[in-house]
């Protein structure tokens, strides 16, 4: 194929992505090397970029200094995890009605998903304190996971409808005429290829769920063995001082795995956002 | 014995009104294609007859059963898509055998169907490959080998060639007329392309706008088109549809001025009441030869040799364009003025609506 860019289109491009990735990337860099620190480098002017007592010793002193420090990411994780489980659940047959079934207030009720995304968390929390404290939920597990799959359903539903429609539906009709129900159809036909969709779609749930349990966590829930770790950080702060180091590395152990993760699934996310982009 | 009956039926797609009370009586192991330009409807009435859509009104009836409110497979119908649709992410084996899991088969019932249809269709050594591996003939054989396994009374076919190459589509014109008479059953194949319609249909609906133009064997159609439509539509290259008005005219022949000044006697059944009248004169290229002496002018713009034949196209004075397939050697060259023969008995003639009148002397008609 033809080179598509000049050289000095191919350079500007190459430095805004540049900019962008500092942008990104620093904090990254920044917590990592502060999590090296001793702590008494932090508080120091001027500011060090490097020294020779650099060490990872807060990686294992965190673990004495909040002991729930595992329990913590465990449960960041198992939290995110049972949210995206259950409103995948939610979000397949609601995204595959959406994308190919007739019913009333269609369009109505799919605006409206979109604006319930406008009102995040932070806007309903007391009146979502109210339910939560009615229906008995307040500090357990399903504090944090009910309202997080109650934000993340509209979301999902968007980003599913409009791959399951890019299915053709002469699929789905060949079927149809061979005698195969919706059901059987949407679990041999339609999901099988919607693969790379579901992981797009599964992969911002988890992602969106992982954002937002902090503040789901520090209102609606007080048992310590539940907290995740965005909420459990707040441990670090002491009440004469902060260690900051330690702090910084247990917060990049817990975004860790979940990086690896992403990073294992980039080329579905990348595959999946692009779908359809080019004809085949 | 699968007979397909259509009676009135219609159809709208909110206000616009796409099909016009069509019937047609399809017979028991007859091939029969629907034929028609680009969005006149043709898909619309097959999905209508499997039961992917509903019609607004009218009955089908197959066997002598009224299946309008059933579903496909009660139907008993099968149907080809024009995209092949089939599943990219399941074998050609799965593929075929998909309609057998519907209706959950024994494994060594599956296997016996498959490798039948597998066989008929010589897919044998593919079973196990995706479909995304197979090339266009294949892809579509497959897509054949699924409506097969389940022995449907009608076959439905949308469209089904028009994604291959000339060359494959020739063969699998002929691979499909051999499969309708080893299946013996009812087929019904839609196209936009007569040649298709011509070699392979017993008998052709001719579509024109939602409405059925003429149904009738495939001579039927090329000897006595009902309409004009039908006649350029029958044919390759069209027939050349030359104004004329009447001089005279009776039951047993009409004579017509052609534009350009020539005249004949044309033995169709006219009436009195027509002389005067504005007509257009129906000759297919390949009933002209060269004159001898003199016969309609025209004046040739482009040859095309095949070798065997020699297409011509040129304009009768006054600027109507002519078509006709002359000898490969014949004497012409571009930018000359020739003469043509003309056998009026091989002409139609069409009044102002468009209808034709009838040929009194013309290969009888074909039951
Ligand atoms: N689902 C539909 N909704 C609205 N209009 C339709 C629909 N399907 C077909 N049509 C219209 O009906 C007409 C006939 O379409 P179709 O049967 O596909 O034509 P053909 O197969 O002969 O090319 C076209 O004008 C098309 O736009
Ligand atoms: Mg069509």
């Amino acid at each position: 194929m033809m080179d598509r860019y000049t050289w000095p289109q191919t350079i500007g491009i190459y430095a805004c992505i540049l900019v962008f990735l500092t942008f990104i990337l620093l904090p990254f860099f920044e917590m990592f090397m502060a999590s090296l620190r001793p702590l008494e480098h932090l508080f120091r002017a001027p500011y060090q970029f490097w020294s020779d007592d650099f060490s990872f010793g807060a990686y294992s002193r965190m673990w004495d200094t909040v002991p729930l420090l595992g329990r913590y990411i465990f449960n960041s994780v198992f939290i995110a995890t049972a949210v995206t489980a259950i409103t995948m659940v939610f979000v397949v047959p609601a995204a595959y009605a959406y994308a190919r079934l007739d019913f009333p207030f269609k369009n109505a009720s799919l605006a409206i998903f979109l604006g319930v995304n406008m009102f995040t968390g932070a806007v309903l929390l007391i009146p979502l304190y109210r339910v939560l404290r009615s229906l008995g939920l307040l500090n357990t597990y399903w504090a944090m996971i009910v309202p997080g799959v109650a934000f993340l359903i509209p979301t999902g539903i968007w980003l599913l409808r409009s791959y399951l429609e890019k299915i053709p539906r002469e699929l789905e009709e060949a079927a149809y005429v061979d005698g195969a129900t919706r059901m059987y159809t949407l679990r041999r036909v339609v999901l099988p290829l919607a693969v790379p969709g579901l992981i797009v779609v599964g992969s911002s749930v988890f992602i969106g769920a992982y954002a937002q349990q902090f503040l789901f966590a520090i209102t609606f829930n007080q048992t310590r063995a539940y907290q995740p770790l965005p909420a459990g950080l707040f441990e670090f702060i002491g009440y004469q001082s902060v260690t900051w180091n330690e702090m910084m590395a247990a917060a990049l152990t817990g975004v860790l795995p979940v990086m690896l993760i992403f990073l294992f699934l980039q080329k579905y996310l990348v595959a999946g956002l692009t779908a359809g982009a080019i004809k085949e | 014995m699968a007979t397909l009956d259509l009676t009135s039926i219609s159809k709208s797609f909110g206000n616009a009104a796409v099909l016009h009370d069509i019937s047609l009586a399809i017979r028991d192991k007859e091939f029969v294609v629907f034929v028609g330009p680009s969005g006149c409807g043709k898909s619309t009435l097959l999905r209508i007859i499997a039961g992917l859509e509903a019609a607004t009104s009218g009955q089908i009836v197959i066997e002598g059963r009224d299946v309008s409110r059933e579903h496909p497979v009660e139907r008993g119908i099968a149907m080809v898509f024009q995209s092949y649709a089939l599943y990219p992410h399941l074998t050609v084996y799965e593929n075929i055998a998909f309609p057998l899991r519907v209706q959950k088969l024994a494994e060594a019932e599956v296997r016996q169907k498959v490798g039948r249809a597998a066989e008929i269709l010589q897919l044998t050594d593919k079973l196990q490959l995706k479909p995304g591996q197979l090339s266009g003939g294949q892809r579509q054989r497959v897509a054949i080998g699924r409506s097969i396994v389940r022995n449907p009374k009608v076959f439905l076919f949308d469209e089904p060639l028009s994604n291959l190459d000339a060359a494959l589509r020739g063969d699998m014109r002929v691979e499909l007329s051999q499969l309708h008479r080893s299946l013996n059953a009812t087929m019904v194949y839609v196209t936009h392309d007569q040649i298709e319609a011509m070699t392979m249909a017993d008998r052709i609906v001719v579509l024109n706008a939602g409405r059925v133009e003429q149904f009738g064997t495939p001579m039927e159609l090329y000897h006595h088109p009902a309409t004009k439509f039908v006649a350029s539509f029958i044919g390759q290259p069209n027939m050349n549809l030359v104004p004329a008005t009447v001089r005279e005219a009776t039951g047993e022949g009409v004579t017509v001025e052609l534009a350009g000044g020539h005249v004949m006697s044309v033995p169709v059944e006219g009436h009195a009441a027509m002389k005067g009248a504005k007509v257009e004169v129906g000759i297919r290229p390949e009933n002209v030869t060269l004159a001898e002496g003199a016969g309609l002018d025209i004046t040739v713009n482009v040859l095309e040799r095949l070798g065997g034949v020699s297409i011509t196209y040129g304009t009768i004075a006054g600027g109507t364009r002519f078509c006709a397939t002359l000898p490969g050697d014949a004497a012409v060259a571009e930018g000359r003025n020739i003469a043509l023969a003309v056998d009026p008995r091989d002409c139609h003639v069409f009044d102002a609506s468009g209808k034709v009148l009838r040929r009194r002397q013309a290969p009888a008609l074909v039951a």
